[in-house]
């Protein structure tokens, strides 16, 4: 099944819409769900054209897919555990928290919070990430714990905070601070970075391009051959400053 | 008439043995102030009654009809937003926060460009800290980092650090080393016995950096960490590691340059590793009088210190999300109300540039940059001056503020309590 939802044109169009009720398992009893517009409450069918082709019976075969602009919509995908959504613009804040299964795929711009404390499933953005993209929330000790996130353009700053688990890939390069805090789990940059990997713990992360202003705490302790990236890579040991054993893979240390 | 153990409202520091002389409603004479409170005081000069904006300037309106024209802006709005309130009381505060969760507004407070960042490094790791009083009878090492306390906190070190007798440390000026980091020399530095240079952008490096020396890490630290060299550095944590009580206190330098509260936590994590060794203790610099005092009353009325979104209902906390700039910056709110705070000043442009497209309220005392982008201003009390109520000083002590002069205005809490009740259809309920 196929349920398509297709964005109206509003009076005020920078006002956040929260609908963390687009997941595909709630479509299997109907499009009757509720989202809110700043703060009123509105039925979906007020802010959305809404399109169903074919029928389901159960949620792994709905696709969501969401068309116009859907750069101010929160949450979309919020608690998702199986199903497909395609958004074919930019999405806004917070796609993909929590989310444990399925796939996510965002044609244009993902705005901050992308994947936010994600337990699994996959997360597929095909232009930037904002800020924070794959991490946790605030004051919380752990990020991201599972599943992946495939950017395939920028991500900006703090991108991976406090990741513990699962797999991030960004193929451009991201702001200041990945992998801040890392506990676990795999990050890998293949643009520039800045400052990656600050009080790490645990986990590894693979930096292809530049890394600008490398923190001090970080002991070089190898070199060695990624084969698949075909490259030699510095290998570093931190951080320091935390007792860490977070593992730090440069091609290009960039200079200090 | 002399008034004595008059509380100066200012800035953080919220100095509790003025006194003042006063002449009818005015203030003549400010004793033991510094010249912030001075002018306070005595530069006091307040916009006479409400005025509203009209096609070519302003004219005068009536309390009643723009209280009544501001609860219709705000009952109109999809996303108010209320923000301000650190240079009034906690009374006022608490009535800002009721009407936040009765209209589903964001209520943000002056943290948001300011300590915020402080808030989140707390969160994430804790505080270490203490009121002054300790700071003042025991720290034999003071660290200075990011703010320059002579000027934008001029009676702290002669009340709490450098130039106060404490019971512990008798010869103040002798027996405490005064250290000080920040990015160029300036008054503070210049009476240091040891001055950090810092590259701008490189605390955090540097934190890390004396991190790993307390922790007995030196030989991964390059010769030169963002500016400084590695033997200062060596030296620096050998005087930390030797206090017999040590105190950090940070300003905006810190929690506003790159890195924001990933550097105030590097630091709350440096005091962390010293205690291994020693006391040590860290606290922010808190800028407005009350601003301490608006994180404790969101916190304990809605569970958050700032930056607290009720569209939903309930209490929604994400700074970035939240905040109003943010808010602000996205054009997202099409209300706001303005209470004892001037974000005209502050606020980056294209954030202050959008109160000016939505119907803005502010309720301060005096005309300040803020008015200029508003629709209405109320003119109100200044807590401290010719209103009493709580104030919070900047290491979490509650000071009652005194009311020393009588000029006739209504407080910001009443006026608020009459939003209130409009919005609500009658009745404030909670007393």
């Amino acid at each position: 099944m196929r349920v398509i939802l297709e964005s109206k044109v509003r009076s005020k169009p920078n006002l956040p819409i929260e609908a963390e009720a687009i997941i595909p398992r709630n479509f299997l009893k109907g499009t009757d769900l509720v989202v809110f517009e700043g703060n009123k409450e509105r039925t979906l069918s007020e802010l959305f054209w809404i399109f169903v082709e074919g029928t389901a019976v159960s949620p792994e075969n709905i696709e969501v897919v969401l068309k116009g602009d859907t750069s101010r919509i929160k949450r979309v995908g919020e608690y998702m555990d199986t199903g497909n959504i395609v958004i074919e613009g930019d999405i806004g804040m917070h796609c993909g928290n929590f989310m444990s299964g399925g796939t996510i795929e965002i044609l244009g711009n993902a705005d901050s919070w992308l994947g936010r404390e994600m337990r699994g499933g996959t997360i597929l953005c095909r232009g930037n990430a904002g800020h924070y993209c794959a991490t946790g929330y605030r004051g919380e000790k752990k990020g991201m714990q599972g599943g992946k996130v495939e950017v395939f353009g920028n991500a900006g700053d703090f991108c991976a905070e406090y990741l513990a688990g699962g797999e991030v890939h960004i193929h451009g390069s991201t702001g200041d601070f990945p992998g801040v805090e890392m506990r676990g789990g795999q990050l890998t940059i293949e643009g520039d970075a800045t400052r990656p990997c600050a009080n790490m713990k645990e986990g590894s992360c693979v930096i292809l391009g530049t890394v600008h202003d490398m923190i001090p705490t970080f002991e070089k302790i190898d070199k060695r051959v990624l084969p698949e990236w075909k490259i030699t890579a510095d290998v570093y040991k931190g951080d320091v400053a935390n007792r860490g054993k977070g593992t730090l893979m440069i091609k290009n240390p960039g200079a200090v | 008439m002399i008034v004595s153990d008059v509380v100066c409202p200012f800035c953080g520091c919220l100095c509790d043995d003025l006194e003042l002389e006063v002449e009818g409603d005015r203030v003549v004479r400010v004793q033991n102030g510094c010249s912030l409170a001075e002018a306070t005081f005595m530069n006091d000069t307040r916009l006479p009654t409400p005025i509203r904006r009209t096609k070519t300037g302003w004219e005068d309106i009536s309390y009643d009809e723009a209280i009544k024209e501001t609860a219709d802006i705000l009952k109109e709005a999809d996303r108010p937003l209320l923000y301000g309130w650190s240079s009034t009381h906690g009374e006022a505060q608490s009535v800002g926060v009721h009407i936040a969760e009765l209209i589903g507004a964001v209520i943000d407070n002056t943290s948001t460009v300011c300590h915020g960042p402080s808030i989140l490094a707390i969160q994430e790791v804790g505080h270490p800290g203490c009121t002054l009083g300790q700071v003042k009878n025991r720290a034999d090492v003071i660290i200075y980092w990011g703010c320059n306390p002579i000027e934008a906190h001029p009676r702290h070190m002669s009340r709490y650090t450098t130039f106060a007798t404490g019971f512990f440390v008798p010869e103040a000026q002798r027996e405490r080393t005064v250290i000080v980091v920040d990015t160029r020399r300036n008054d503070t530095t210049n009476i240091a016995d040891e001055f950090l240079q810092v590259e701008p952008g490189g605390d955090y490096a540097v934190l890390s950096a004396l991190r790993a020396i307390v922790r007995g890490k030196e030989s991964v630290i390059p010769k030169k960490v963002a500016g400084i060299a590695k033997e200062q550095l060596i030296r620096v944590a050998g005087i930390c590691k030797n206090a017999k009580f040590g105190a950090i206190f940070f300003g905006l330098g810190l929690t506003m340059s790159r890195g924001k509260y990933k550097n105030v936590r590097n630091a709350i994590e440096l005091t962390d590793e010293l205690n291994r060794h020693t006391k040590f203790v860290i606290s922010p610099m808190r800028g407005h009088g009350n601003v301490y005092g608006s994180n404790e009353v969101f916190t304990w009325m809605t569970g958050y210190p700032f930056a607290v979104d009720f569209a939903r209902g309930i209490a929604f906390y994400n700074p970035g999300e939240t905040t109003a700039v943010d808010i602000l910056r996205r054009g997202e709110c099409d209300a706001a109300l303005i209470v004892a705070s001037d974000p005209g000043a502050n606020f980056p442009r294209l954030a202050a540039a959008h109160l000016a497209k939505i119907p803005t309220v502010i309720i301060d005392p005096h005309v300040n940059a803020t008015t200029a982008l508003s629709r209405i201003h109320i003119p109100c009390t200044a807590a401290g001056i010719d209103a009493a109520g709580t104030a919070y000083r900047m290491d979490g002590v509650p000071i009652r503020l005194k009311k020393v002069i009588e000029r006739g205005y209504p407080d910001d809490a009443e006026l608020l309590k009459k939003i209130y009740d409009r919005l609500n259809g009658g009745g404030w309920d909670h007393d």
